[in-house]
């Protein structure tokens, strides 16, 4: 039986490319401090920061006027952003410690929970394990909450520019200066067409990288300095869809189990966000073992299960997308997530409690506390790598780290499979993580060999179940189809290799035509999966990709 | 040469629209609203014209709510250099009481060129424009898809049923903007950085009530599914037989 190891083909990431020593050009823009993407990250940061900033021109404590600029690649705030979600509030609170639940973008309180074990036909509902339980959290859309934060950074005059992705990094020496965003306006071929515009830098005394899971500059920047983790960052892909139903849903739903096949770990959930709108998605570890794995015909199949089907029928798909998320949580964090002018935010650094399915309170929290820290920096008027190191402490002592720590082998365990790695996680629950505590070394996704197997056809009913051509236009992507691709592949790969590509990548970007790989760059939805396991992902033309509304 | 640019704000096309409880409204619930397309062009043709001559001004105006102010901030990004909003709650479905007010300030600009979008494409009433050049006495071009100015006279293209059509015109002039009379230029980072600090002037106005009401909206009806005839050159005869018989269309 033929097998695959990703990595053998896959691209190296084009460091040369991505980190640039030019100077910047005349026509840059030089903030003070700039935030790299408008997520829960991002503008948790820029508004912690202008409220810090406020108080001390209150005070009169001689800052003075800073400015801070926040870069996002999306059309418009939010429609890139993709989360479950079930949030934990605790980062709006300690942001807005003046407002009141009621006050922030949330949907519902969650009222009623349930997690169910799945065979093909059946479910078994299971004990919520403690770090899924939810009281006290609320069911809402990122799409939402990020709009949400976007106005009030601007109220506090942020400047939020979407729709400009940053697609190199500027350095001096091992100082990151600032950004160049990606030009727009290029032809298939690479050539200006008439309406090309080149990027533009952006100079900052701090660059604070929040670009989401897989970000490219933080992933080069950590590459380019060397800096270690105790295990490699892990990903899962997690495709969601938004539906209007017929039957009202009132219970916040995980499964564990069918479809998915036993040597890969992942599960499913279905929220209400809405009475009549619920938001279902199905979440596969990249570590899976056979090619033909396909989380969005996984998908589509799972909502055939008599547990889904009835809240589904006679309802209407209005949106779809996918994203990835990082898995590998406390061993896999960056040793350090500063360096000189820069810090790592969110999902970038890897701040994900894969147990309790949680990452948007820990990503405004870590820029929350980077603001603090950047705010320290400017006050002393120094932003070298030593004026920044207290970020990465304030994390440490704080409930990021403590929530990540205790659960910190829980995903590493199901490496050992679905069973072994159940038990092994009970016992982890139970013991704070002390029993199996010790740190299970693990390898990157594109590492673990995978068995061929040839992709499933999927036949999608167009009502309940739909294809990836349908999925893609649900995600509202109007990228221009003229645009030159952004995905680095290795030239001509092995037929095994592209069916992997094709059966993984959600939004049939990959094709195999006459034996060879096809690239379909303008599906592309930017979940990344592919870049964790193959052609890499580099930013595009600003607002290119998805407009998701309420994922 | 000063030149304006009349900007309406309007929901996005790829916007999933939804009719309001009333029925009579669409749901602006979650909807991202655009400066129209059509407006776009008449954006950049006037930035062009301004660019070509060397000096100028070119002010934005809007009619609309407080959130048009975003719509006119993307031309002033563009590189328009000021802006104008006559500020009110609701825009009535008559273009009249529309045309009316923005004539008044239109009046007292001397403006030499006016420039509109040829239809704001969610209403559909393709008429304002025409009204503001009625109401102030001066000329007006429609859908305009080529434009020359030279020594105060004008010479615009208007694509008509199968051919074009050339008109000259004296200048002041209203002239309303087609698809492809230019390629608008997207707004760079440092455009929209400069857009917050241009003046934008904030003027409420009151509407005439107009003689047209909304009596219904309704979504039009879903498409029927395609079907399948076959594959190849066999289904080839079934493929002529249907599209003859049942879509009647050869």
């Amino acid at each position: 039986m033929a097998r695959v190891r990703p990595s053998d083909t896959q691209p190296l990431l084009p460091l040369d490319r991505i980190i640039v020593r030019d100077a910047p050009s005349d026509e840059s823009i030089e903030v003070d401090v700039l935030f790299v993407g408008g997520g829960p990250a991002g503008l948790a940061g820029a508004i912690e920061l202008a409220h810090l900033v406020e108080a001390d021109a209150k005070a009169a404590g001689g800052l003075g006027e800073i400015s801070i600029a926040v870069l996002e690649k999306s059309a418009a705030l939010g429609e890139h952003s993709l989360s479950g979600s079930v949030v934990n509030p605790i980062a709006f609170r300690r942001l807005f410690p003046d407002l009141k639940d009621e006050d922030f973008p949330f949907r519902q309180p969650v009222k009623h929970e349930a997690v169910y074990l799945l065979t093909k036909n059946r479910s078994f509902r299971l004990p919520t394990p403690p770090t899924m339980r939810n009281h006290g959290n609320y069911t809402a859309s990122l799409c939402e909450m990020v709009r949400w934060l976007g106005k009030k950074a601007e109220e506090l005059g942020v400047d939020v520019f979407a729709g400009f992705p940053a697609e190199k990094l500027l350095v001096s020496g091992e100082r990151v200066i600032g950004v160049r965003t990606a030009p727009s306006g290029l032809d298939r071929d690479g050539r200006q067409s008439s309406s090309y515009t080149p990027g533009t830098d952006v100079v900052a005394r701090v660059t604070a990288l929040a670009e989401g899971s897989r970000g490219t500059l933080a992933e080069a920047y950590i590459q380019w300095q060397e800096i270690k983790s105790e295990n490699p960052q892990i990903y899962a892909l997690g495709v969601k869809e938004i539906w209007e139903t017929k039957k009202p849903l009132d219970t916040v739903i995980h499964t564990l189990g069918w479809p998915l096949p036993g040597d890969a770990f992942g599960g499913s959930f279905m929220y209400p966000l809405e009475p009549n709108v619920v938001g279902l998605g199905l979440v596969v570890g990249l570590d899976y073992r056979k090619t033909n794995l396909d989380t969005h015909g996984l998908l589509q199949e799972m909502k055939r299960h008599p547990l889904f089907r009835p809240y589904l029928e006679g309802g209407e798909m209005v949106e779809w997308g996918a994203k990835t998320i990082p898995e590998g949580g406390f061993y896999s964090l960056p040793d350090r997530r500063f360096g000189h002018g820069v810090v790592i935010l969110g999902d970038s650094a890897g701040f994900v409690n894969v147990p309790s399915l949680k990452g948007i309170h820990y990503a405004m929290q870590s820029g929350i506390f980077a603001a603090r820290t950047i705010f320290d920096a400017l006050k002393k008027g120094e932003t070298s790598a030593p004026y920044l190191a207290s970020y990465d402490e304030l994390v440490r002592d704080s409930f990021i780290t403590d929530d990540i720590f205790r659960t910190r082998n829980m995903r590493l365990a199901f490496k050992s499979g679905f069973v072994l790695g159940g038990f092994k996680s009970v016992m982890m629950t139970l013991t704070g993580g002390r029993l199996f505590g010790k740190r299970i070394p693990i390898e990157t996704d594109a590492d673990v060999w995978k068995q061929a197997r040839s992709p499933k056809a999927l036949q999608p009913d167009g009502e309940l179940t739909f294809s990836k051509v349908d999925a893609v236009f649900k995600s509202g992507n109007a990228t221009r189809d003229t645009i030159p691709s952004h995905l680095i592949t290795e030239g001509d790969v092995d037929r095994e290799v592209a069916e992997m590509y094709a059966s993984m990548c959600p939004a049939g970007v990959y094709e195999l035509v006459d034996g060879k790989l096809r690239v379909n760059a303008p599906n592309c939805v930017d979940c990344k999966a592919t870049d964790v396991l193959g052609p890499r992902w580099m930013p595009r033309e600003g607002g290119s990709g998805p407009s998701y509304k309420r994922m | 040469m000063k030149i304006a640019v009349c900007l309406k704000r309007v929901p996005d096309t790829e916007t999933r629209i939804k009719i309001g409880a009333d029925g009579r409204s669409i749901d602006e619930d979650g909807v991202k609203f655009i400066l129209n397309p059509y407006d776009e062009y008449a954006v950049e043709q006037a930035l062009q014209l301004k660019d070509s001559a060397g000096t100028g001004e070119v002010t934005a105006i809007s009619l609309g709510s407080s959130a048009s102010q975003e719509t006119i901030r993307t031309a002033l990004a563009m590189g328009v250099d000021r802006g104008i909003l006559l500020e009110t709650d609701a825009l009535p479905l008559d273009p009249v009481p529309i045309g009316k007010a923005l004539a008044a300030e239109l009046g007292s600009g001397d403006y030499d060129l006016i420039f509109f979008g040829k239809v704001a494409i969610d209403d559909y009433s393709h008429a304002v424009g025409t009204i503001v050049s009625e109401l102030l006495g001066i000329p007006s071009v429609s859908a305009v898809g080529r434009l020359e100015i030279a020594d105060g006279k004008g010479t615009a293209e208007r694509e008509i049923e199968g051919g074009v059509e050339v008109v000259e015109f004296s200048l002041p002039a209203v002239l309303t903007a087609e698809k492809g009379l230019n390629e608008p230029r997207y707004p760079a980072l440092r455009g929209i950085m400069m857009a917050k600090k241009k003046p934008l002037e904030i003027k409420p106005v009151e509407l005439e009530e107009g003689g047209l009401s909304v009596v219904e909206l309704s979504v039009p009806p879903a498409r029927p599914a395609g079907r399948i005839v076959g594959e190849g050159a066999d289904a080839v005869p079934a493929l002529v037989e249907a599209l003859r018989t049942e879509a009647k269309v050869i």
